[in-house]
């Protein structure tokens, strides 16, 4: 049996290419049929606001690659209900459909994989 | 399961130890490496925050050293033998990059 | 035990020589490392151009040598490679670049590989930030 991996990205999306590389790390693990999850914990859940414009600085929409998500297996998606609260983002307002989680919900989150890395 | 939670900024100035210490499990640890070791500055807010926790706090001796930080009796000092057999005690290390 | 270590800072940050300790460390007590895998930040860590200076410790020429000296299986995410400019002869020539910086001893992959050494493993350990 595969073990699972949980990868935690914390990184605003246009910050340089931590956020699309953490993604990447979890599309690859996709193409795989590795079973892995997603969580987006502080600035990473600016990743799921709606509408935005990397074009303006010349940025590759990561939205788009963010929605290919399910199409590579992975469907367990999270994001954490504290990091949305502190910044103003209303739960339903997300591009993904990512569960969301208290805090206690997150620590038995992590539990539940095999590895996890939070970058 | 039993999480080993690395870090390596300061807690000045940075969230990751705050986000950890949020998401911590009952029987996870903290190794604070690098920067992190700030951490251990007893009469600093970071520290009152671990202790609250109730986690097991483990630090990089070389790092303590460095930076002339004496750490309370309740933080294990390790040495990198040390560390590599606590990345084997733990069920997993969740580095906070 | 066997170990997949993950190294996603360059060669000047504490944490890339805190990996290379580590990675000595594991050995030592006569653990495996089934990869090492290079990624984001951390391809630096394995240019062949870093010229730290003289009285400072040479971290680039550290990792060398501890993949040669212990034949380690050493990769590079070529994607993350490419976008910070660390290349071998091939990447170089491909894409028509004027240098190569990254030696022989590390391969160009993909993240596959990651995934890969991660199952393989006991435990995976990521370093990287300071």
């Amino acid at each position: 049996m595969s073990k699972s991996m949980l990868v935690i990205s914390r990184q605003a999306p246009w910050a340089g290419p931590g956020a699309r590389e953490a993604l990447d790390i979890v599309l690859a693990g996709g193409a795989y049929d590795l079973p892995l999850g997603m969580l987006f914990l502080d600035d990473g859940v600016f990743q799921l606001t709606t509408a935005q414009q990397p074009g303006d600085i010349q940025q590759k929409n990561l939205s788009a690659n963010l929605q290919a998500l399910p199409m590579f297996g992975i469907d367990e998606l999270f994001v954490a209900a504290s990091s949305l609260e502190r910044r103003g983002i209303a739960a339903d307002t997300l591009a993904l459909p990512a569960q969301c989680l208290n805090d206690s919900e997150l620590a038995a989150l992590v539990d539940r994989y095999d590895q996890v890395i939070t970058l | 399961m039993a999480t080993l939670h690395m870090l390596s900024h300061s807690p000045f100035g940075d969230g990751r130890l705050e986000s950890c210490l949020r998401l911590l499990g009952s029987r996870d640890a903290v190794l604070l490496c690098g920067d992190a070791v700030y951490a251990l500055q007893q009469a600093g807010a970071p520290w009152a925050s671990l202790q609250k926790s109730g986690a097991q706090v483990f630090a990089l001796a070389e790092d303590a050293s460095a930076r002339a930080i004496t750490a309370h009796a309740s933080a294990t000092l390790v040495d990198y033998p040390a560390f590599v057999q606590l990345c084997l005690d733990y069920d997993k290390v969740n580095s906070w990059l | 035990m066997k170990f997949a270590i993950a190294v996603f800072s360059p060669a000047h940050a504490p944490s890339s020589r805190r990996a290379l300790m580590f990675a000595q460390a594991a050995l030592a007590a006569g653990h495996e490392i089934v990869r090492l895998f290079f990624y984001q930040d951390g391809v630096h860590s394995a240019s062949a151009n870093v010229v730290p200076p003289q009285d400072e410790f040479d971290l680039p020429k550290a990792w060398r040598e501890l993949v040669n000296q212990h034949q380690l299986d050493a990769v590079v995410c070529i994607a993350a490679a490419l976008r910070r400019g660390v290349l071998n002869a091939e990447e170089a020539q491909r894409h028509e670049r004027p240098a190569a910086n990254l030696p022989a001893s590390w391969e160009l992959s993909g993240l596959g590989q990651l995934h890969e050494a991660a199952q393989v493993a006991d435990r995976l350990i990521s370093f990287g930030g300071p």
